[in-house]
């Protein structure tokens, strides 16, 4: 009996390490697609949404359950998903039923990548009451390269007021396929707003067109966004692209002179008419005399504005337009419209001094001191003659 | 004839006794008038354009001859009036008793229109320097008629105008004085007060239009 308690002993010993190892193993970390044992149910496939992650992006882990047996159905207690690194979000599931002969079986788990870029190897456990259970590893990569967004195409060189055409490019350096790209820009001075790209495969890129017509000149820094979307997270990153704006050296450029205010029979109604002169190096297209909007300016009829139509360089036509003033204002605005080659259009404002006479009563009357003068003075002759006569009768 | 500027009683007081003669009278009462005419002329002008947009296209053709319809009723109007002036003074001389026929009455009255002549003169020059300089208004509403006509009336030009006017009536009345004296046989004091009565009535109705209308 003696030396037959230490045998059972070290069998129980041996047993149990047996047990031990063999519960540690269920965890262990194993080379992943593998299966450690033969079952009647298997891992048939697994699918990650997104296929790559970036960080505290939120996915999910699809996995294809299947029982291989062919006459023998199985009842499936629980499955649940492991991994050191990846947070799982959703629950485990519980009691999940029996699987048919042959049949499959998506268990659906949502994860958030919260650890850094890398490949990770989360397990399946899915547990069958009769059936031995399956261990089953798979990767997930988590990579946050975003979008790369770049001037493609900018002129050399940016005049104000005229359109200038500039060309981004957006690529995917990623290793799966992004959604919902576009670029949003909010510069008044850009045209359109927003450009949608839509999706954009590994390693594609695409283009997108802008036109910028500065209304200033000097530095002009245009923002742009990129917005995409990898699975259901929203990502942007942003672009700011420096210009330098100048003035055209050959554009048109229309000055006046000439100018000359005529008083009209209409109360304060007045002509101004003068000469607009083409003084630059390019044509000026539909150039049109205007009145400024302002106060107390009313355009009138017949010329409330002045057709001009083409100007050469070089060359210069003459206008009339006609304005009421009113009784506080002593400027007129005049504005100045004409278009470019390219249709642009360009506005430039004068402004026009208004010599105002005083009623009706203004010009051609002799100073009051003048006029009490002639009076004396015939009012003395007046009395004088008829003194005079009176002293003569 | 200068004397009936400087000493009206001797120049009627010798003219009474030659016969009566309305000749040189028309002749001076015409000139006064054409001179007047003028005045009318230029004034009329200035109120046609004033007031030719409230008009209808057709009316203004026939408003055209305003102007010169206004210095021909201006002659017309110094005979009339000298005529009124003279029986205004034949009634209120008969008053004092005065005797003497109407001619001799209208011829002296007649003479006194000189000095209208010189005043007459003044206030054209003065009138066609204001209308051919002023900013006239165009009026497009004839409810504005009123307003600017008198605007323009109330210049101070027009004023100065007008005040030349009553100086020379003035002159005009101290040789009326003497012509009735002279021509109803009347005392200076009465011939003075037939004058001073309808001059005064005038002089102070014209104040009151200029200044108060």
């Amino acid at each position: 009996m003696r030396k037959i308690l230490p045998l059972f002993l070290f069998l129980f010993l041996i047993f149990a390490i047996a047990v031990v190892i063999s519960s540690i193993s269920a965890y262990d970390v194993s080379a992943p697609g593998t299966e450690e044992q033969k079952s009647s149910i298997m891992v048939t496939g697994y699918q990650v949404n997104p296929e790559v992650l970036m960080r505290n992006d939120i996915g999910t882990i699809t996995v294809t359950v299947k029982n291989m047996e062919t006459s023998k159905s199985v009842n499936i207690k629980d499955a649940r998903i492991l991994s050191r690194n990846l947070k799982v979000l959703s629950d485990s599931y519980f009691n999940i039923g029996r699987l048919g002969p042959g049949e499959s079986l998506k268990l659906t788990f949502t994860i958030k990548a919260t650890c850094p870029d890398g490949i990770y190897y989360p397990r399946i456990l899915v547990e069958g009451e009769d059936a031995q259970n399956i261990r089953y590893s798979f990767p997930v990569t988590v990579d946050s390269s975003s979008l790369t967004i770049g001037v493609k195409n900018v002129p050399d060189e940016i005049f104000k007021g005229e359109r200038a055409r500039i060309e981004l490019v957006v690529g995917n350096p990623r290793q799966n396929t992004i959604t919902g790209v576009k670029i949003v820009t909010e510069g008044r001075e850009v045209i359109p707003s927003e450009v949608f790209i839509g999706t954009l495969s590994p390693d594609d890129s695409k283009t997108a067109s802008f036109n910028f017509t500065p209304q200033a000149k000097g530095t002009h820094i245009l923002n742009f966004k990129l917005e995409f979307k990898n699975g259901d997270d929203h990502h942007y990153t942003e672009l700011s692209v420096p210009l330098n704006v100048t003035e055209s050296k050959k554009s048109a450029e229309l000055i006046l002179t000439g100018i000359e205010v005529e008083s009209m029979p209409e109360q304060n109604v007045y002509k101004i008419t003068g000469d607009v002169n083409n003084a630059g190096l390019e044509e000026a297209k539909s150039v049109v005399m205007k009145v400024g909007d302002a106060e107390g300016i009313e355009a009138m009829h017949p010329y409330k504005s002045y057709f001009v139509g083409l100007l050469s360089p070089d060359d210069f036509s003459s206008f009339e337009l006609n304005v009421k003033v009113g009784e506080n204002e002593t400027q007129v605005p005049l504005v100045i419209e004409y278009k470019d080659e390219d249709g642009n259009m360009f506005s430039k404002t004068e402004y026009i001094s208004i010599e105002r006479h005083q009623g009706t009563t203004s010009s051609g009357e002799l100073p009051p001191g003048s006029m009490i003068v002639v009076l004396v003075v015939i009012a003395i002759l007046v009395i004088g003659a008829i003194a005079y006569s009176w002293k003569r009768r | 004839m200068l004397e009936v500027l400087t000493n009206p009683n001797s120049f009627f007081e010798a003219r009474k006794k030659g016969e009566e003669s309305l000749r040189i009278p028309v002749i001076i009462v015409l000139i006064s008038g054409i001179i007047g005419g003028i005045s009318a002329f230029l004034s009329s002008s200035m109120m046609m354009e004033a007031m030719t947009k409230t008009l209808p296209p057709e009316v203004r053709g026939f408003i055209s001859f305003m102007p010169i319809g206004a210095a021909i009723g201006a002659v017309i109007a110094s005979f009339v009036i000298w005529l009124i002036i003279a029986a205004i003074f034949f009634g209120i001389s008969a008053l004092f008793k005065g005797e003497g026929r109407f001619k001799r009455t209208l011829e002296f009255v007649g003479y006194g229109y000189i000095p209208t002549i010189i005043g007459g003169l003044i206030s054209a020059v003065l009138v066609y320097n204001f209308v051919t300089t002023v900013q006239i208004p165009a009026i497009t509403d004839p409810a504005e008629i009123t307003e600017v006509i008198t605007s323009l009336m109330k210049s101070p030009m027009m004023l100065l105008s007008s005040a030349i006017g009553i100086l020379f009536m003035l002159w005009s009345a101290n040789i009326w004085v003497f012509g009735l004296k002279h021509a109803r046989n009347l005392s200076t004091e009465n011939a003075l007060i037939t004058v001073a009565i309808p001059v005064a009535a005038y002089i102070l109705f014209s104040v009151y239009q200029t200044v108060v209308m």
